[in-house]
């Protein structure tokens, strides 16, 4: 029992991945349009992001260096810089977009001016990391965003045909460009880079060490295998629903419908409060990963665990991030479609996320008796393969979907 | 001499993507029509369900009205989208039905947030979407079917 309590970096590293502002759209998006068809792409993201997440966690509780390090030394500096600027402009968007998708849930609770909202969902973060240890936001943020499981109990409610739903388990491909265009968004939702940069340096904020390499493959397996078994829930429950239906959600309060049939204002409640902790969560994890990646490249000191006086670049940085986002959103930009271009770009920095993290997982001077074994190579030369496929596809499909919009 | 030539070249070729951008900017077409008429569905759809938690006292009214206001919006904007628009040839009548229907459901969605509580409205317009759904899945049928 207290090995389960203390995944709570995989679990909020898991929900703030995939169930943010723009997976949840995604995802509802892709039940609304091939029902249960694309549960195999959430499945491969799922198992890809695992493999990955377990190896930087290992790499940080072993050397204690996080992912950009591993970045900076395996690439050198000009490649280093390549992955920092695309990094952080994905970064910087996904925290606009959560920002956004904050005030858009507190209006769907208490009806007032969005941008009030916006204001209001930023200096609560401001507030919440100020006043909370490390380990205390990774907890409020992990645990709270469970009221996610809503979706879980709506899809046994809504009793669909489960011969139907395991259909969509088996991969198939089609030649339809905006099938394509979801598979790479449901599979890159999953992979985001600021989750693994997130967890790698909150593995190094609790001061992980060789004694916690279980926890790290439990918080691989049981954290992502809880964001994976949501993000199928969204499917199905939105296939079941909106899919007959015709409905198109490209809304965020519409993915919180199916709950609300299910069980009323009470489902509704539970959906509402699951994604604003979701969403919250993913606004923490993406602001923290771009001042870590800045902060680890530059050399400065980092951490929360430090303090802001101990490392006082690395919280303005931080509190920069927020701010330039917080703009970004109050200029009336729709935080839904900020997310799902962000998802789509990232593709194209994930060869240069994920590359040096196998490089280094499997280096055995470096890592000595805990580098990469056959099953963990296999599976990342393997996931590599798809993902380089992909960051060639990501753009022309975006482009030749009109950015999803058929 | 050169640099003139490259100015020269560069405006030619900024005039040439002006002109293809404008050149998607006349008439609606059917297939435009089409999608145009496929979103109001899918607005009435979800307006059916949001409606349907009115109804039954199973929402909670903060977020009937963002939601209604949300989509509202979002069907005024497509009405003013077709009704500015040229019809191409042949589709003049669906395009009229598509504006009327967008005006309704715009009518529809501003009720839900003007009695976010109120089941008996909410039985009503759930009702009236439902029927609104069934005119703009008329006009896609024929769009589809005439097209083919």
């Amino acid at each position: 029992m207290r090995a389960v309590l203390k995944i709570a970096l995989g679990i909020i590293a898991a929900l703030g991945g995939f169930l943010d502002i723009g997976d949840i759209v995604f995802t509802t998006q892709a039940g609304a349009l091939y029902r249960y068809d694309l549960l195999w792409a959430v499945v491969l993201g799922t198992i890809g992001i695992a493999v990955y997440a377990e190896m930087c966690g290992r790499v940080a509780a072993v050397t204690g260096r996080p992912v950009f390090d591993a970045i900076r030394m395996r690439m050198g500096f000009g490649l280093g810089l390549a992955a920092l600027i695309a990094s952080t402009f994905v970064n910087v968007l996904t925290v606009a977009a959560e920002l956004g998708g904050l005030a858009i849930v507190l209006q769907l609770l208490f009806d007032a001016e969005f941008s009030l909202f916006v204001v209001l969902a930023a200096i609560g973060l401001v507030v919440v990391v100020a006043l909370l240890p490390f380990g205390g936001i990774e907890r409020v943020f992990g645990y709270c965003g469970l009221l996610m499981l809503v979706f879980v109990a709506t899809a046994i409610h809504q009793g669909p045909d489960w011969g139907e739903v395991a259909q969509g388990f088996v991969p198939s491909l089609s030649d339809s460009k905006l099938y394509l265009y979801f598979v790479v968004g449901v599979f890159a939702a999953a992979l985001m880079p600021y989750e693994v940069h997130f967890y790698s340096s909150g593995a190094v904020e609790e001061g992980w060490t060789e004694s916690n390499l279980r926890e790290n493959r439990l918080n691989a397996i049981i954290g992502y295998g809880l964001g994976g078994l949501l993000a199928c829930a969204l499917v199905v429950v939105s296939g079941y629903l909106f899919h007959p239906l015709g409905v198109d959600p490209t809304d965020l309060g519409t993915a919180a419908l199916p709950a609300q049939g299910a069980f009323g204002e009470t489902g509704l409640l539970l959906a509402l409060g699951g994604i604003l902790f979701c969403v919250g969560g993913a606004a923490i994890d993406s602001s923290f990963a771009a001042s870590y990646n800045l902060a680890q490249f530059l050399g400065w000191e980092w951490g929360r665990y430090r303090g802001p006086k101990k490392a006082p670049r690395f919280t303005v940085s931080w509190l920069l991030f927020l701010f330039g986002a917080m703009l970004i959103v109050l200029t009336g930009i729709n935080p839904v479609e900020i997310t799902e271009y962000s998802v789509v770009l990232a593709v194209v920095a994930l060869p240069l996320t994920y590359f040096p993290i196998l490089i280094v997982a499997g280096d055995r001077s470096f890592m000595g008796e805990h580098a990469n074994g056959r099953v963990s190579t296999t599976l990342g030369w393997i996931y590599f393969a798809v993902i380089v496929t992909l960051a060639i596809t990501a753009i022309p499909l975006l482009l030749m979907t009109n950015g999803g919009g058929g | 001499m050169r640099i003139g030539w490259r100015r020269y070249e560069l405006a030619l070729a900024l005039l040439g993507t002006v002109g293809l951008l404008f050149a998607g900017c006349g008439d609606l077409s059917r297939d435009e029509l089409n999608r145009g008429v496929e979103s109001l569905s899918a607005l009435a759809a979800q307006g059916q369900l949001i409606a349907n938690g009115v109804a039954r006292d199973a929402t909670k009214s903060t977020y009937t009205r963002v939601m209604a206001k949300t989509l509202g919006g979002e069907a005024e904007h497509e009405a003013e989208k077709l009704a500015d628009a040229e019809p191409s040839p042949g589709v003049e009548q669906e395009r009229g039905e598509a504006v009327r229907i967008a005006g309704e459901l715009a009518d529809l969605f501003s009720e839900l947030q003007t009695f976010p509580g109120d089941e008996r409205r909410g039985a009503q317009v759930q009702k009236q979407m439902a029927e609104t759904k069934e005119e703009a899945d008329a006009v896609v049928e024929r769009l589809s079917g005439e097209a083919q």
